[in-house]
């Protein structure tokens, strides 16, 4: 199978914080990787480096056999990559179904000035997927976590990714609502072949979902395989229970 | 509003003039910061630029060396492109910077330029005392108003249909929240970069005019606090980021300091107006505007049984 993105020798420093240190991993075509580390072992630093929010201090990210390193966040998401973010983050004043809509929007000034984005019933149907049927015309605060983190789903999915960087997605919710998302992305991946990689404190969610883990402490990759063997691996259980 | 001035006294129509410039000032402004987020508090620099460059162009008499003078045809564009040019020289890297960091340093620009004007070649520029005698557009208070009317509705209705599109939604996006709409595939700087420059050419084409009118620069007056605090508050009384709002900012605003006036002295009218200000930022962070759109959505939700979206 081919490398769909690869992240060569990542380091990345705040100051003298070393967040991530020489991270090599990467996701192979039509597999989910989970990406699993206590807390602040950098995983939201390796999701925002491949975003692009900020350049890394060294290494190479790639996507598609293409350097994406020194491109502008909009460019890679315009090539398949998507994001949620571990505190949902909607555009407060809007409507969910509007907030969604953005995703789908032109990058240009003339398609935009054009009507630009998606039509109501296209955004409609992308949020029925996620399962925000009848609360199109919500306001984010009037929402559930679980609504807002399949509103944080849609608005990735809107973009026409590739693959999506779920970052902590079953974070504060039910588990009936872990259960509803965690069936949906398998949907997603078995029907339009989409990659993941998931982020979870919650490895109960995380086991059924992903392929192959990848854990990482202190920004430092200690561990990789299916699921079973890393739950096992005495390195990942000094990291977590030190 | 365009039999108006045959009713009223000529104070009132030149008060009316006034009120028009500073509504075009306070849309320009809203077309950048109320849009973008991006809060300039330089905006007397585009203002103030393509000010100067129309009436340094355009001026004939007095001490300065003879120059070649131009007529107002040609220096008023000439003095929008220069706003154009320099607001794009100098504002668009300092969006590498955001928030309070922006404004203040937009807020040097339109210093520096200050300085610059006093201290470079005061025999062109006027120096401190600035450029009297200025050749007019029109002349008279009524053409003037007129003038201003249309200037008005020109801009307001060029910004309305930006607003009203879909580029105005991205810009309402990156206001709200500039990363995710970036992790939208959109390119922020594309659609910022596009407001600066509405922004920049209707403050050049408000600037150019406003300085024919009135006849007359100067420094003190260009680039003061006061004015660029007149601007700023009439924008958001009238309610950032919604085109229409600060042109009723604009007039309240004009016609509350006129009738302030006999109670409160100086500076206390300052204190006054910037006391409304605080409280609707406060209270009704949309302004006027917002408050209309609250009490219309409300007829609307009850018409409808609040779902909009089917």
């Amino acid at each position: 199978m081919a490398k769909l993105l690869e992240v060569q020798g990542l380091t990345k420093k705040f100051g003298g914080l070393v967040a991530v240190n020489d991270l090599s991993f990467h996701v192979e075509e039509g597999e989910v990787l989970g990406l699993m580390g206590p807390n602040g072992s950098g995983k939201t630093t390796v999701f925002n480096t491949i975003m692009g929010d900020y350049p890394p201090d060294s290494g190479k990210i790639f996507f598609r056999g293409e350097e994406i390193t020194k491109l502008p966040t909009y460019q890679r998401v315009k090539m398949g990559i998507a994001r949620t973010y571990q505190v949902p983050r909607p555009f407060r004043e809007l409507p969910i179904i509007e907030d969604i809509r953005v995703g789908t929007m032109p990058d240009s000034i003339v398609g935009n000035f054009r009507g630009g984005g998606a039509r109501l019933k296209e955004v409609s149907k992308i949020a029925e997927d996620v399962g925000l049927g009848g609360r199109f015309s919500m306001y984010p605060h009037e929402l559930t976590m679980g609504d807002l983190r399949r509103v944080e789903l849609a608005k990735a999915l809107a973009t026409n990714p590739r693959i999506v960087l779920l970052d902590e997605i079953f974070a504060g919710l039910t588990v009936a609502e872990i259960e509803e998302i965690d069936k949906l992305l398998r949907r997603k991946r078995e029907q339009e072949g989409l990659d993941f990689i998931v982020v979870s404190h919650d490895l109960k969610a995380l086991a059924p979902l992903v392929d192959r883990v990848v854990v990482i402490h202190f920004g430092q990759f200690i561990a990789e395989g299916p699921f079973d063997q890393i739950v096992n691996d005495e390195k990942v259980k000094e990291a977590y229970f030190g | 509003m365009c039999v108006l001035p045959l009713f009223i006294p000529l104070s009132i129509t030149r008060l009316l003039v006034m009120a028009a410039y500073l509504a075009i000032f306070a849309m320009s402004w809203d077309m950048m910061s109320g849009y973008t987020g991006y809060v300039s508090f330089g905006h007397p620099f585009l203002i103030g630029l393509a000010a100067y460059v129309s009436a340094f162009l355009s001026h004939q008499e007095g001490f300065q060396p003879a120059h070649l003078v131009l007529p107002l045809y040609i220096t008023i564009p000439l003095g929008i492109a220069a706003a154009v040019g320099g607001g794009m020289l100098f504002f668009l890297p300092s969006m590498r910077v955001r928030g309070p960091y922006f404004s203040l340093v937009s807020l040097a620009f339109m210093e520096i330029l200050h300085r610059l004007i006093i201290a470079i070649r005061p025999e062109y520029t006027g120096g401190d005392r600035g450029l009297p005698a200025l050749p007019a557009v029109v002349t008279g208070a009524v053409p003037n108003y007129y003038l201003s009317l249309g200037l008005m509705f020109t801009v307001a209705i060029g910004l309305w249909y930006v607003s009203r599109s879909n580029v105005g939604n991205v810009l309402n996006a990156i206001r709200m929240d500039e990363d995710v709409v970036e992790a939208s595939g959109i390119s922020t700087y594309r659609f910022k970069r596009f407001a600066f420059l509405l922004s920049a050419v209707t403050a050049g084409l408000g600037g150019a005019f406003y300085t024919h009118y009135l006849q007359s620069i100067s420094p003190r007056r260009a680039f003061s606090a006061t004015f660029l605090l007149d601007i700023i508050i009439a924008a958001v009384i009238g309610g950032m980021g919604t085109i229409t709002g600060p042109i009723f900012g604009g007039y309240f605003l004009t016609f509350i300091l006129e009738y302030l006036r006999p109670y409160l002295f100086g500076q206390w009218r300052l204190f006054a107006y910037a006391l409304v200000a605080i409280f609707i930022v406060i209270y009704r962070p949309k302004g006027f505007y917002g408050i209309v759109q609250d009490i219309r959505s409300w007829f609307q939700r009850r018409r409808t049984g609040g779902e909009v979206y089917g």
